[in-house]
């Protein structure tokens, strides 16, 4: 190899390629932050108005639900659809879409390295509210697994439990793996509200 | 400048590292269907998945080929069926198949056929024979064991099947033909619907791979689950079936139910049977029936056989010849218990409302009735059973009309509202309970049949295309009533007219059997009613005595008869039928108290000695060649099961969503390639 090529081409490759990466990284991680405070706004909106608002003009999903977690300090908007570009913008309801009104239980998925990082912080009897159709109701953390991904009786519950699953490792740096964390929670009861 | 050789090497690995995971992510990222997300195995394989087309979920699993040969001799059929795992993927998989088999059905030999080879396999406790079974997976041997989950529901386990390998698991079962109103059937299993799991308030465990969690309710959920692939969905799990029939006596008529079939008759009183069709994809029960021909009906049969020293028997009793008609019939309180769970949507359903309307019609106005429907919760018709007068049977038609079918299964509370019920002027009190029988805890349920039978009489009809077959029978005989099946709407009316013709007979009650010498035992014990067309079979472990003394109540008197037992026709498999008889008396045992440890080791005594796989013991098979694999390798795929036809219900997802980024990887990557940076600027500039 000449020198011009080791000396200028081969780092200036290396910082790009390094710089691609790490521009990667901070797209999901920006993504993910942007989408939450773009949702919230929605969401206030969507609360005022009564009727479902987009959080952006060429979002082909909304706000459906609010997710808090008092004890951690967190709390996230959940999207309708589950489907995976919608889990880069927030956690998504994959069972009990339909709204309160829905028998059974409700099931929430959302990525471990973004939004459901928070998951590994919870503990047993942690609060989790959840706010949906000007209704709160609030849960506390009562079990905790790791499940093969093929274990899908969560989405055929119907006792009153809300359910959050996330991949697991959450540390990891293949993003494939077939365990997932979940989190089952029970009413604690339950709180009407107006608004948001 | 061998470091420098050393630093691109590794440069070069964390671009391919870079590019083999960032592909198959990008694409899992526009996809839109989360529910067919893939292992990490499937990610790496990720050019494979998508030549596959919608097959992508269930790529891994091993395809399944069954070939069923019956061989048929008077009552007793020897069934062989051929599991044959095609493994197509590139790695060495571990292939469970859970697959139903015939309630009665007494699986007593295991063959495991690899290339040329065959392998017998053994009888040992349940335990022992998954440890034997684990050793030689772990040491990557091939190696299939057979385990008994419910009467009715087995799985075969295969280890390390290699890519491009095949293994063919032969196993032999034998079970008594079931006769009914002139006809010997004979049911075939092809397919497991989806069970509802109640006790869902607690998880236990996710040990056995189905798409079910262990509850407190179904401790064992997880291993009655397996997969189940909608119509057109994945490989077919093609089967194909060829019957030999001796009958003993000539035919007037042999019919397929549900399947088209060829029959030819290629000697006197012998009948050949294949499915038209060829390889037919699994997903509805085959039922195969057949007709003597006039004046050969069975009149009494009595079967004996000799072996090792002890003699075993098999005993059809037929109801008393009676003028039943000149009964007046006593007037009676009829209760429609009917299933309308997420299971029953589609033709079952459809099945259903016929069969309420049938069984309604029947009703005369001094009877009086009630309709119980039940899904997640349980709701009557009425709050007591009411007359059949004009006006409620037009109110309870557009109940039935009305039917929709969704939610869950959640039987008991139904059952218990059933039978709790007491009726007024002591009438006699029949509940006709229609379902699918699609739930895994049934020992919960005989148990509260049994407490809270009590006058009453308890008739299952089993809907559908698959339904759960060993439910179906044991509440019937634990509720001392008669189950019946009903597989198209078609035979609704003729099947209802039989029951309502049983419900309306009196009927030989409190039957016993005796013998003179010491060995003699009979099973079931004690036997149910008998009711007209239906005759029951009797299997008898014999001495010397001669003849056997039956008594019982008919029509409410006392009534008695001597059976000579010296003139019975030689028979094989006796044996084998009565040791099933009786683990099933021992199973039936529980739900009325028995000690569990005393049943378990007699079961499993039983087991052992006639070579049987019950829920106690197992058969397992381990190829002694030494292992090409690398040991543990090989992970657990589990065959899907056909959705049985006319299920409207969606399949359980198959994975629960891919919910990771590949944020650490981008990091990491970022932070190796500016670290290359560094290091190569820094060469290039002391160079």
């Amino acid at each position: 190899m000449s020198r011009p090529v080791l000396r200028v081409w081969l780092p200036l490759l290396l910082v790009l390629a390094a710089l691609y990466q790490a521009g990667s990284g901070l797209h999901i991680v920006g993504k993910a932050h942007v989408a939450q405070f773009l949702l919230e706004h929605a969401w206030q909106e969507s609360a005022a108005a009564q009727q479902p608002v987009r959080p952006w003009p060429s979002a082909d999903t909304w706000p459906v639900a609010r997710l808090s977690f008092p004890e951690r300090n967190r709390s996230l908007i959940v999207l309708d659809g589950a489907s995976l570009r919608n889990l880069a913008f927030g956690p998504v309801v994959v069972k009990g879409e339909e709204g309160i009104e829905a028998v059974g239980a409700v099931v929430i998925a959302g990525h471990r390295d973004t939004h459901f990082a928070v998951l590994a912080d919870l503990k047993i009897g942690d609060r989790i509210r959840l706010d949906r159709d000007h209704q709160s109701e609030v849960f506390r953390v009562a079990e905790m697994f790791v499940v093969d991904q093929s274990s899908t009786q969560m989405l055929s519950d119907d006792s009153d439990s809300l359910w959050l699953v996330t991949c697991y490792p959450f540390v990891a740096v293949s993003p494939g793996t077939r365990w997932r964390y979940v989190v089952r929670a029970f009413p604690e009861r339950r709180l009407t509200s107006v608004g948001a | 400048m061998h470091l420098q050789r050393l630093f691109t090497r590794a440069m070069c690995l964390a671009l391919c590292l870079l590019w083999a995971t960032q592909a198959p992510v990008a694409q899992a990222e526009t996809g839109a269907e989360p529910s067919i997300l893939h292992s990490v195995n499937e990610v790496e394989r990720g050019s494979l998945l998508l030549r596959n087309g919608q097959d992508r979920a269930f790529l891994s699993a091993p395809l399944l080929d069954t070939e069923v040969a019956i061989n048929v001799t008077a009552m007793i059929a020897r069934v062989t069926v051929r599991q044959t795992f095609r493994h197509v993927g590139l790695d060495p998989v571990n292939g469970v198949y859970v697959f139903p088999l015939p309630e009665g059905s007494a699986v007593d030999r295991l063959r495991m056929h690899i290339g040329e080879r065959v392998i017998e396999g053994q009888i040992k406790p349940r335990a022992g024979a998954r440890k034997i079974f684990e050793a030689a997976r772990s040491a990557g041997r091939k190696a299939t064991l057979v385990e008994q989950q419910r009467p009715n529901l087995f799985t075969t386990s295969v280890a390390n099947i290699g890519p491009q390998e095949s293994v063919t698991v032969e196993i032999e079962y034998q079970q008594t033909l079931a006769y009914e109103a002139g006809w010997f059937s004979l049911r075939f299993p092809l397919t497991v619907g989806v069970r509802y799991i109640p006790g869902t308030k607690k998880v236990t465990g996710f040990d056995g791979g189905g798409w079910s969690y262990n509850t407190n309710a179904v401790p064992d959920a997880s291993s009655i689950t397996p997969p189940v692939g909608a119509a057109g969905e994945g490989h077919n799990n093609p089967v194909t079936i060829d019957i030999n029939l001796n009958p003993g006596m000539p035919l007037a008529g042999i019919e397929s139910l549900y399947h088209p079939v060829i029959t030819s008759e290629p000697g006197p009183q012998r009948y050949r049977v294949s499915l038209d069709d060829g390889p037919t994809a699994a997903d509805r029960d085959f039922v195969l029936r057949f007709k003597p021909a006039a004046g050969h009906a069975p009149r009494a049969a009595f079967f004996r056989q000799e072996l090792n020293g002890e003699t075993y028997g098999l005993m059809m009793l037929i109801p008393p010849q009676a003028d039943w008609s000149r009964n007046a019939r006593p007037p009676r309180e009829l209760v429609l218990v009917v299933d309308t769970s997420g299971s029953m949507h589609g033709t079952s359903i459809t099945q259903a409302r016929a069969t309420l309307r049938f069984a309604l019609a029947r009703l005369s106005p001094s009877d009086t009735f009630n309709i119980i429907q039940f899904n997640s919760g349980t709701e009557s018709f009425a709050p007591t059973a009411l007359p059949a007068s004009p006006a409620h049977l037009a109110r309870a038609a557009a109940y039935i009309d009305a039917l929709h079918a969704d939610g869950g299964t959640e039987m008991a509370g139904a059952l218990r509202t059933a039978l709790d019920a007491r009726s007024e002027n002591e009438r006699i009190r029949q509940v006709i309970f229609v379902t699918d029988g699609s739930v895994g805890n049934e020992a919960e349920l005989f148990k509260i049949i049994d407490r809270r039978l009590g006058a009453s009489r308890l008739f299952t009809v089993g809907i559908g295309s698959a339904p759960n077959s060993y439910f179906m029978s044991e509440a019937a005989h634990i509720g001392r009533g008669t189950f019946t099946y009903i597989g198209d709407v078609a035979e609704v009316q003729e099947k209802i007219a039989a029951l309502v013709q049983k419900l309306e007979f009196p009927v030989l009650a409190d039957i016993r059997v005796r013998g003179a010498s010491a060995d003699f035992a009979s099973s079931p014990n004690p036997l149910p009613d008998l009711y007209v067309h239906e005759p029951l079979l009797v299997n008898l472990r014999l001495g010397d005595e001669q003849a056997l003394e039956i008594d019982g109540l008919l029509a409410g008197k006392p009534w008695s008869t001597r059976v000579p037992i010296t003139n019975g026709g030689q028979a094989a498999g006796l044996d084998v039928a009565w040791a099933r008889a009786r683990i099933a008396g021992l199973e039936r045992s529980l739900a009325r108290g028995a000690n569990r440890e005393e049943v378990t080791s007699a079961i499993i005594a039983l087991g052992l000695k006639h070579h049987l796989i019950t829920r106690h013991t197992s058969l397992v098979a381990v190829d002694v060649t030494p292992a090409p694999l690398r040991a543990a390798q090989a992970r657990d795929s589990h065959v899907p099961n056909k959705m049985p036809a006319g299920w409207q219900m969606s399949a359980p997802a198959a994975r629960l969503p891919q919910t990771a980024t590949p944020l650490a990887l981008h990091g990491l990557c970022s932070l190796f390639l500016g670290l290359g940076a560094w290091w190569a600027r820094r060469r290039a500039l002391r160079s």
